[in-house]
């Protein structure tokens, strides 16, 4: 079950983006980013499985139930499930920082790429804010989501920070 | 017996860094593919994707229930605040304003009497009456794609791609995909909504185009008419699919850069109803000859017979607010004309 947890956990968040929550229109893009977010995390904490094709596959429910064009979450939620282990998982005694920051990096960088994916999709200028407005929640809810995901993964946050934050020695 | 040396079996070892790599590749590319294939609107992606929708329908209805009850009771408690923090002002507002209903019914009858009397006097022909079935939003998809969300209805009851989709308030947007039991209507602020809309009393033709925010831009509007802000949009029926008169919105803005607030709120749709418009026009959004070939989630035909099946289930009074009513409900109205 341990194995499967992330993934499941992605499911669930995926599902939820569909459901109308009656969010105002320039919250639309916060609740697609979120899943981004839990498989960037998911890859970077230790101990967890969350395979990049298992990722796309994520991406690309998202992508059937939101509508939109096929593949566009998809290599969203591949890009992160690239990027999540780059800066080493905690496992190596990174700070949340490190992680923090290489979200704020590569989020924006997401953001931007998928703005002119969107608008190079309709051929115009799409709308920037929704976008904007999503990456910067995305970065200021990053600790949360992260601190969650690991209280889910052990049920216990000191018993998560203690190994991850192990000393090598 | 020669051993095989530790080192050399090292190098022989299998990496699994290198599969895990090349696939992560292949999966880029794939989802490139998909892009592509989206944009061109590839026909199998398409029955594909409707299939999955479809299959997805029941987990999305259960998923929407304690999204949809959360709203309903964040909507209570605000109204439960309003009135607690000024209720006698509350009861005189809603007192004047039943008062001003009242008004507005007498005349309402009066009017129809008289249309009534004129149209048997003009020998006019009887107007086609509008049937609708009201369901429930299920899904909502957010994204920089896309304004669009999905209603527990399909073609088992009678739905068919193009068809207008309304709620208390007016226009919500049409239905693009129509599986058995669920269909994705295209919102009013999608990018690729294009709606001919009249405007104000003078019933100036024009376009309400979406482009994802919360307003529609009035575009192609007929040189030197006299448009103004707080004029009523109505749906003008010019594309042959949607109904006439159908409420869109109101006129805000400057001279030169009208946009037009839709009556719907669009962000937090509930309860709409899918009105069964069967206009010549459908044949082209919604062949039969396509769907037939195609068959499953994507067949044209609906199972109920239309007229039959819709007109058994049609109640005597005319269209109830739809806000009253609990989904699926089919019913029968006076078109809008």
């Amino acid at each position: 079950m341990t194995r499967f947890l992330p993934a499941l956990s992605v499911l669930i968040a995926v599902v939820a983006t569909a459901v109308p929550w009656g969010l105002p229109a320039d919250a639309t893009f916060i609740l697609p980013l979120l899943v981004v977010m839990m498989v960037f995390c998911w890859r970077a904490i230790p101990g967890t499985e969350l395979h990049p094709a298992a990722a796309a596959v994520l991406g690309l429910l998202a992508d059937l139930l939101s509508g939109g064009p096929l593949g566009f979450w998809a290599l969203m939620c591949l890009a992160a499930a690239t990027i999540g282990l780059k800066p080493g998982s905690f496992r190596e005694r990174r700070d949340v920082w490190l992680q923090w920051l290489t979200w704020t990096a590569f989020i924006s960088v997401l953001g931007l790429f998928g703005w002119l994916l969107a608008s190079l999709y309709y051929l115009r200028w799409i709308d920037w804010w929704p976008i904007l407005f999503g990456v910067v929640t995305s970065i200021v809810v990053f600790p949360v989501v992260l601190y969650g995901l690991l209280w889910v993964q052990s049920g216990r946050i000191g018993h998560s920070r203690r190994t991850i934050f192990r000393s090598a020695s | 017996m020669s051993k095989r040396s530790p080192s050399l079996f090292q190098r022989h070892r299998p990496s699994w860094s290198a599969p895990v790599e090349l696939l992560s590749f292949g999966l880029y590319f794939l989802c490139a593919v998909l892009l592509v294939l989206s944009r061109i609107g590839h026909g199998v992606l398409e029955d594909a994707r409707d299939q999955l929708v479809d299959l997805s329908a029941p987990l999305l209805e259960l998923a929407s229930v304690p999204a949809v009850e959360a709203r309903r009771a964040v909507d209570r408690v605000r109204l439960h605040v309003s009135v607690h923090k000024n209720a006698v002002e509350e009861i005189d507002r809603l007192t004047k304003e039943n008062e001003e209903l009242k008004q507005w019914r007498w005349r309402t009858q009066l009017l129809e009497r008289k249309v009534a009397h004129l149209r048997k006097l003009l020998h006019a022909a009887e107007e086609p009456a509008l049937v609708y079935a009201t369901g429930q939003v299920i899904a909502d998809a957010r994204g920089p794609f896309v304004r669009s969300a999905l209603v527990n209805l399909g073609r088992n009851d009678g739905l068919r791609i193009g068809y207008a989709v309304i709620n208390g308030d007016g226009l919500v947007g049409r239905t693009v995909e129509a599986g058995d039991s669920v269909a994705r209507v295209l919102l009013l602020n999608d990018l690729n909504s294009r709606i001919p809309v009249q405007v104000g009393p003078r019933g100036a033709r024009g376009l309400a185009l979406g482009d994802n925010s919360a307003e529609l831009q009035l575009g192609f509007v007929q040189e030197g008419a006299e448009v103004s802000a707080g004029d009523e949009v109505y749906t003008s029926g010019s594309d042959g699919v949607l109904p006439r008169g159908l409420r869109v919105g109101v006129v805000v803005g400057e001279p030169g850069a009208f946009k037009i607030r839709p009556f719907a709120e669009l962000n937090s749709l509930d309860a709409v109803s899918v009105l069964f418009f069967d206009a010549p026009a459908l044949k082209r959004t919604d062949p039969s000859v396509v769907a037939e070939r195609r068959g499953g989630a994507l067949s044209a035909t609906p199972r109920l017979e239309p007229e039959e099946d819709r007109t058994a289930l049609a109640p005597q009074d005319p269209l109830p607010p739809v806000a009253a009513m609990s989904p699926p409900v089919t019913g029968q109205a006076p078109a809008e004309r």
